[in-house]
């Protein structure tokens, strides 16, 4: 008797309803978190817009009269042309270093047999759990013995070094998953070891790479507390160096300074977009493979 | 041909790498090095060097390494690999030089700064409390051989400040602000029935709840008594201690703190004095930098905390501010030296002094000074500072003190109940250094 009064068109509606209503909840949800991690950085845009006195009196989310002005400021007084090369040799050369031997030992952990292999990746990967600044001292030391204070390689090594362990996880996890069959075949083919590696198993560990890169991207252009501790001539500090010229022991130049944090997140920023596509295929493939 | 672009792209790399290798030249004994953490000052310095270079051919080399705690870090890991600069400060507590000292890396700079010339000495120039930070009396606790082992580069004085254009429209006199504690409650009360916010200070950082403290507890019992205290030979239930905490009482019981004092940082306070949205605040005098960039229009003064006894002074925390030590390894030290006489000669403290509006070390500098900080000035000779202290107290006494007047401020706890819980902490601290000793 029930059934006399719902038709089937009315089932149909009520499951778009469903759906629909579902979708909108999810969706306003998904703006909501998009707007939690756009607004600190829509914040320092219209910030570095703003006046050293109107920056904590004046709210609105764009100034009325916005100073331009301050990105030639922050430009010149941080001395960001030539902190920029520096950021971009250190980054090139610490994800070029990373990437390589990152990989080549991820693939050995990954297909080799010798002894002790799974305890030395494991003291590998408990590697990650030190932070850098927790071993300062220690690393001053070994550096100075090393006759590499001061100097762009002193600097370098340690983040390569650093960034090792997680590299070396992400894409043995990688390396695992990929069928043995294709290097089977590329054996006969008559592939050496290496070859396989570079021909085979590197291009198909695309996406991981990608994120590793990004990775070591963000931490090598974002890094300033090795580098204080490792460089001293001003013509070799990195991009970050720039920023503290604005952070006073009691005064910190909040407009310049946001512009400087604009400027140096612009770069980033490309590369992400670039690689968005791997990162988003490495992130849910390594998410899949657990 | 990407082959060829990769390959002169890693052979191109490879040579910018290597040209970054190589150690400073140590036998250059024209380029003296000095490390710093005051980013806000890298432009002045650099000036004054390339004054100081035209003027006497030996080149200053300032690094600039912030923010303070990294820098104090990297000043510890030079020390040990002896890598030290020319010159250098060593941030933290007098303990901390103190080892410095013993360790051999930093100068006695006593007999240059006695030595006779033009009339005077080096040390003659200085306000008096501003070597008193870096110098050990005969006998002091640390067993460091008598003498002054740095020299400031600026004073300071932590005091509190009124806003003058509040006080107007109150229907108070801006160039009477209250004398004693009474006329400060009542001068809040003015204020509070014109809808005026009182007092902003930064609690939510315990060094300043701990200097005012030490500021009133020094008026009402007098140093002697006060040190007795750190000794052990009056307790912390002593009604002068009951007392000073009480004034914290007072504080909260005649709501004179703004909303959110307690956990305020010094930013957040500076800003709402900035902003005149409170009466009074309790800053250090390089906060004068501070209030132009947030509002140069800001009327105000300073004076000293209102006294609560006439007995014994008023005293504030304050003296030398930032200094500077002169590594006694280095084989550039007499041009070190030099170059630091220079620095603190009349017309670099002034010039310093201009560009960072913070007390200049020299006393005769105080020409050009701005109205506030003149009267900033005016109160150095009231400072004093638990760096130069004859004896310290315990750090985890020092904290469950602050911590107390934290929980008295929010309404937590009595000042009776803070004075006998930090005479606890003070007991159990005392019976383990009397066990600890042989």
């Amino acid at each position: 008797m029930k059934d006399i009064f719902v038709s089937p068109g009315s089932e149909v509606n009520y499951e778009i309803a469903k759906k629909t209503t579902a979708s909108f909840f999810i969706h306003a949800l998904l703006i909501l978190v998009s707007l939690t991690c756009l607004f600190p950085l829509w914040w320092a845009f219209a910030s570095s817009l703003k006046t050293q006195q109107t920056v904590f009196t004046d709210l609105s989310f764009f100034p009325k009269h916005p100073h331009w002005e301050n990105y030639a400021a922050a430009w010149t007084q941080a001395d960001f042309g030539l902190y920029f090369l520096n950021s971009l040799i250190y980054t090139t050369a610490v994800v070029a270093g990373v990437l390589f031997i990152a990989s080549l030992g991820a693939y050995a952990f990954s297909r080799l047999r010798f002894p002790g292999k799974n305890i030395l990746f494991l003291v590998i990967i408990s590697t990650m759990m030190i932070p850098i600044p927790g071993s300062f001292i220690a690393l001053y030391v070994l550096l100075n013995k090393l006759h590499l204070i001061n100097t762009r390689l002193g600097y370098i090594l340690p983040q390569i070094n650093g960034q090792l362990a997680l590299g070396i996880f992400l894409l043995k996890t990688f390396f695992d998953d990929l069928p043995k069959e294709l290097e089977d075949s590329a054996r006969m083919d008559g592939c050496g070891r290496f070859r396989i590696y570079w021909n085979i198993a590197l291009p198909l560990a695309r996406p991981a790479i990608a994120v590793l890169a990004i990775f070591t991207i963000l931490a090598v252009w974002n890094e300033y507390l090795l580098a204080m501790l490792v460089l001293g001539d001003k013509s070799l500090m990195p991009l970050q160096r720039g920023l503290m010229v604005f952070q006073g022991a009691h005064v910190t130049q909040y407009p310049l300074l946001m512009a400087g944090i604009v400027i140096t997140v612009l770069p980033v920023l490309a590369v992400y977009l670039a690689l968005q596509k791997y990162i988003i295929k490495g992130i849910t493939t390594a998410a899949v493979q657990g | 041909m990407s082959y060829v672009c990769v390959r002169g792209f890693i052979i191109l790399l490879f040579v910018v790498l290597v040209s970054g290798c190589g150690s400073l030249d140590k036998k250059d004994l024209n380029t003296v090095t000095v490390w710093h953490w005051m980013s806000d000052r890298e432009s002045v310095f650099q000036a004054l060097a390339n004054r100081f270079e035209n003027e006497t051919h030996i080149k200053v080399k300032f690094e600039l390494y912030a923010p303070s705690e990294s820098y104090a870090q990297k000043v510890k890991a030079a020390a040990q690999t002896d890598t030290l600069p020319d010159i250098f400060a060593v941030l933290g507590e007098k303990r901390d030089l103190a080892s410095f000292i013993k360790s051999g890396a930093v100068a006695d700079l006593t007999g240059a700064l006695n030595k006779p010339e033009d009339g005077g000495t080096w040390k003659s120039q200085f306000f008096e409390k501003a070597l008193a930070v870096n110098e050990f009396l005969p006998d002091n606790e640390y067993g460091i051989k008598a003498g002054i082992y740095g020299v400031s580069i600026d004073v300071a004085a932590i005091q509190m400040l009124y806003n003058r254009k509040l006080y107007r429209k109150a229907g108070l006199d801006p160039d009477k602000p209250p004398q004693t504690w009474e006329e400060f409650l009542e001068h809040c009360k003015t204020l509070k029935e014109n809808g005026i916010p009182c007092f902003v200070g930064y609690f939510g950082e315990i060094w300043a709840i701990d200097a005012l403290a030490s500021n009133y507890a020094m008026n009402l019992m007098g140093e002697d008594k006060y040190f007795k205290t750190f000794e052990g030979k009056v307790p912390y239930t002593d009604p002068d201690w009951v007392r000073v905490l009480s004034l914290f009482k007072e504080l909260a019981d005649e709501r004179i703190l703004v909303d959110g004092a307690v956990t305020m940082v010094s930013k957040s306070a500076e800003q709402t004095f900035a902003n005149e949205r409170a009466a009074y605040t309790f800053n250090g005098s390089w906060c004068v930098h501070v209030y132009k960039g947030m509002n140069p229009d800001l009327d105000y003064g300073a004076m000293l905390p209102p006294r609560l006894s006439k007995e014994h002074p008023m005293k504030v925390w304050g003296g030398g501010a930032s200094s500077f030590v002169v590594n006694d390894q280095s084989f550039r030290r007499a041009n070190a030296i030099q170059f630091l006489k220079w620095l603190t000669k009349e017309k670099q403290q002034s010039t310093l002094a201009a560009e960072t509006e913070n007390l200049p070390a020299n006393k005769k500098s105080l020409g050009k000074l701005s109205k506030v900080l003149a009267e900033f000035a005016d109160d150095i000779r009231y400072t004093t500072h638990p760096n130069v202290f004859p004896v310290h107290e315990d750090p985890e006494v020092t904290v469950a003190l602050d911590k107390g007047i934290q929980s008295i401020l929010i309404g937590e706890k009595t000042p009776e109940q803070i004075a006998q819980a930090v005479q606890r902490v003070k007991e159990k601290v005392m019976k383990k250094s009397h066990q600890g000793q042989p």
